[in-house]
């Protein structure tokens, strides 16, 4: 049954229901022109490029904004271009990229290119192939677009925190000779990414970092940088020779002692959760591809209700012999591409079946909890009221279910 | 009202509860849990005369909070705190010093209870909050002086307000303390006997590094609804002024250094010449200042080890007989690790005048404390952020 805010049922068809008549997901008013245009602005459009010779050259900076993952709950995130996830980067491949990539933060970061084959100084990996990008700099990656197929970005700079705050976005390195399009050719492409959020540890680890980069900006400006304080060595033997001579690195627990590790409880696509994640349309008869992204940390099992799918893409790169399915495993750092094919018209339950990633903050549904929705559904088959009948009731049907 | 019995007797019938909306809980607060242990070995010396305590645990106390989200844009709090006090005060093993709601939301905050009184406008460090209580704390005139308790705690109603982040507008109406006349009979009358407000700017601790100097400045005023002298004064009140600063003398993370000060301003009762018990002590006009230089050395980002020095100087100025006091606390403390500190305090006071007999003769007290001291602060099961956190500051609060 149907409950907002604990109210009873009477008081949720009399109150709840005409409170919440203009949320998208009403099955009547999935197909409305405002509900489309909003659920557009769900899936980013590329960032358009400078060409500039032969380089087409993008612009990604990176700041702190509130984000609203659902109706109701803002958080403090990380947002490349102000935006979760971040702007997607469309090329062909081969192209020559420059990604001018500015920190407008007061913290470290950097950017990792997860699944190209970019120079290794350009991997975005800090202290190993670069130095981090430091509050208000700028740094310039550049590589060539190879492999084509659906990739991803990421900040590598306290990876576990800036990820989950939101620093992801896809890449996308397209080839006209991709067997896909000539095995399957699709007529609509979209791209879904995924992500697992602990919005608790994200707010207490995001205050407790900027309030130490408060304080070593301030002294790395005098130069004062000291190893044992900064927990950053040149060497391990350097490492080493601290600790023999009494230096306790932080992650002995009488230095700290966190609450443990992050557990999430928001489960996002496109940086929203249900009922405001992205809904995939389709047509009968048309093929759709879609690109699945995990940018978090998290496995999802992602269902389809009422189709079998194929498997085309792992990892970017084209499977040889794709499999039919109707769950896709999709592992943290993991991409697959998905064609599905609309002969079963209706609208269809898209989520994860570890149903524990179709929740918002413990209750379900919610999280990734998402729709497969025919366009072109016969304007009777829409009506949910023809169900009453079947199931004896006089009003109308709650169409929005936050509390299961 | 037949309909309410009918629905009484119903749910007795059928074992309901009534007038219970929700027996489950939906939401399991955040819960906050600080200690502070302060165990010391002390030495006295008072006019060449030596004693000690040994096993001092004062001031040692813990502090319980609950914290949720209200439907409102509010936040509801309730804290209880008890604390073990000075061994020679009349208030039994435990005294409850904070007891007490708050609802707050961005801007606003309501507390109704029990909690620390603005007697102070700043904190000073010293070993223990009444170290030196004589020059840092408006003292309650309805005590007897026994407890300092009575000063520091007291019951308020508050409402306070913050514009721009920094700017605090605090006013409050208390009940403070009256020391019982017989020991052991309790007190039981707690109407308003006084109030205060105070207007304060405050960088937040968060912020500390975005502002080279000033890290707080403060005014404040004391008013206690004082039974008037007969036939000596006419007024009603009695009331005390406060001013304060807190000035960071070097912001380095590492080596930090700041100077606290106040001066406490009493403007008294006229026509009490001598200072002859508590009742005068706290009724005659008075100054007191109090200053505080400290240096602060934090190697991991976490303080390592603090060293600071007070001055405290207190003047009556309308008696017949030159009166003051002065004192001096040194103080050093180290920590051996997370939460745990080891410390040593000199404190040297000297008394003048009036004062002299009304501690005993002595004419001078010297003390020195060796100390242990574990502070710990912890917030579980974490749902919101706080006003004063760097996201919330500087990045727009969020609820």
């Amino acid at each position: 049954m149907a409950k907002i805010l604990r109210m009873n049922r009477k008081e949720f068809l009399t109150k709840g229901l005409a409170a919440t008549t203009t949320a998208a997901i009403a099955p009547y008013k999935l197909f409305g022109k405002e509900a489309r245009q909003r659920n557009a602005k769900l899936f980013s459009k590329p960032l358009k490029p400078t060409i500039n010779g032969e380089w087409k050259e993008f612009h990604l900076y990176i700041t702190i904004a509130e984000h609203e993952l659902v109706l109701g709950k803002k958080v403090h995130t990380l947002a490349f271009n102000g935006q979760i996830p971040g702007p997607e980067i469309r090329v062909n491949a081969g192209d020559k990229v420059r990604v001018f990539f500015e920190n407008r933060t007061e913290l470290n970061h950097t950017i990792h290119w997860h699944g190209l084959y970019v120079p290794w100084r350009m991997d975005g990996v800090p202290f190993l192939t670069q130095m981090p990008v430091r509050p208000g700099t700028t740094f310039k990656y550049e590589f060539t677009a190879k492999p084509f197929g659906t990739h991803f970005y990421h900040c590598h700079w306290s990876t576990m925190l800036h990820m989950q705050s939101g620093m992801f976005g896809p890449i996308i390195i397209e080839d006209p000779d991709d067997p896909v399009k000539k095995e399957f050719p699709y007529d609509r492409d979209y791209t879904l990414v995924y992500s697992q959020h602990d919005v608790n540890f994200m707010r207490e680890s995001l205050n407790d970092m900027l309030n130490r980069m408060k304080q070593r900006t301030f002294l790395m400006k005098k130069g004062d940088v000291d190893p044992e304080r900064f927990g950053i060595f040149d060497n391990y033997d350097q490492l080493k020779k601290h600790v023999e001579h009494g230096y306790q690195p932080p992650y002995l627990n009488n230095r700290r002692s966190p609450d443990g590790l992050p557990v999430p409880n928001y489960f996002l696509v496109n940086g929203k959760a249900y009922p405001d994640a992205p809904i995939v349309y389709i047509k009968e008869g048309e093929r759709i591809r879609l690109r699945l992204i995990n940018a978090g940390m998290k496995e999802h099992y992602l269902h389809l209700h009422g189709h079998d799918f194929w498997e085309v893409a792992n990892d970017g790169r084209p499977i040889k012999y794709p499999q039919q399915m109707n769950t896709v495993r999709l592992s943290p750092g993991k991409t697959s591409d998905i064609i599905i094919e609309g002969d079963n018209r209706g609208l269809w339950a898209f989520h994860d079946h570890d149903s524990r990633g179709s929740t918002n903050n413990g209750l379900y549904p919610g999280g990734t909890f998402t729709f497969l929705a025919y366009e072109d559904l016969p304007e009777h088959e829409r009506e949910v009221e023809m169900m009453m009948g079947n199931m004896k009731m006089k009003k109308k049907l709650p169409i929005i279910d936050l509390d299961e | 009202m037949k309909k309410l019995l009918l629905l009484i007797t119903l749910s007795l019938f059928f074992g309901l509860n009534i007038g219970v909306q929700s027996v489950k809980a939906q939401v399991m607060p955040e819960f906050e849990l600080a200690t502070r242990g302060v165990m010391s070995l002390n030495g006295q010396i008072a006019n060449g005369r030596t004693s000690s305590a040994t096993n001092d645990f004062s001031d040692s106390g813990v502090l319980l909070g609950l914290r949720e989200k209200l439907y409102n844009d509010y936040r509801g709090r309730l804290v209880v705190g008890f604390q073990f006090p000075d061994a020679e005060s009349n208030l039994g093993q435990i005294y409850f010093h904070q007891v007490f709601v708050q609802m707050e939301n961005h801007t606003n905050t309501f507390l109704l209870g029990r909690t620390r009184l603005y007697s102070r406008l700043i904190d000073f460090p010293t070993l223990r909050d009444d170290d030196a209580l004589d020059f840092t704390d408006v003292l309650n005139p309805f005590s007897n002086g026994i407890n300092s308790q009575d000063s520091q705690f007291g019951n308020i109603i508050q409402y306070g307000h913050v514009f721009n982040q920094r700017y605090w507008i605090r006013a409050y109406g208390a009940h403070f303390a009256q020391s019982p006349s017989i020991l052991g009979i309790q007190e039981t009358n707690f109407s308003t006997n006084g109030g205060g407000g105070v207007l304060e700017y405050r960088v937040p601790n968060s912020q500390i590094w975005n502002r080279p100097v000033l890290q707080q400045l403060g005014l404040g005023a004391n008013i206690f609804s004082t039974r008037r002298i007969p036939g000596i004064d006419n007024k009603n009140a009695l009331t005390s002024l406060q001013a304060s600063t807190i000035i960071n003398l070097k912001r380095d993370p590492v080596n930090f250094v700041d100077l606290r000060h106040q001066t406490l301003y009493n403007l008294g009762f006229s026509g009490i010449p001598h200072l002859q018990s508590y009742f005068d002590l706290t009724r005659a006009k008075s100054v007191a200042t109090y200053t505080a230089l400290r240096f602060l050395h934090s190697k991991l980002e976490v303080p390592t080890y603090q060293l600071s020095l007070g001055f405290g100087y207190k003047t009556f100025m309308d008696l017949k007989r030159s009166t003051n006091e002065y004192q001096l606390v040194a103080n050093g403390f180290y920590r051996i690790g997370e939460n745990f500190d080891v410390g040593l305090q000199y404190e040297f006071k000297h008394l003048n005048g009036n004062l002299q007999a009304l501690n005993g003769g002595r004419s001078t007290l010297q003390a020195l404390k060796l100390a242990v001291i574990f502070s710990t602060d912890f917030l579980f099961n974490k749902q919101f952020d706080s006003r004063n956190s760097l996201l919330n500051l500087e990045h727009g609060y969020i609820n």
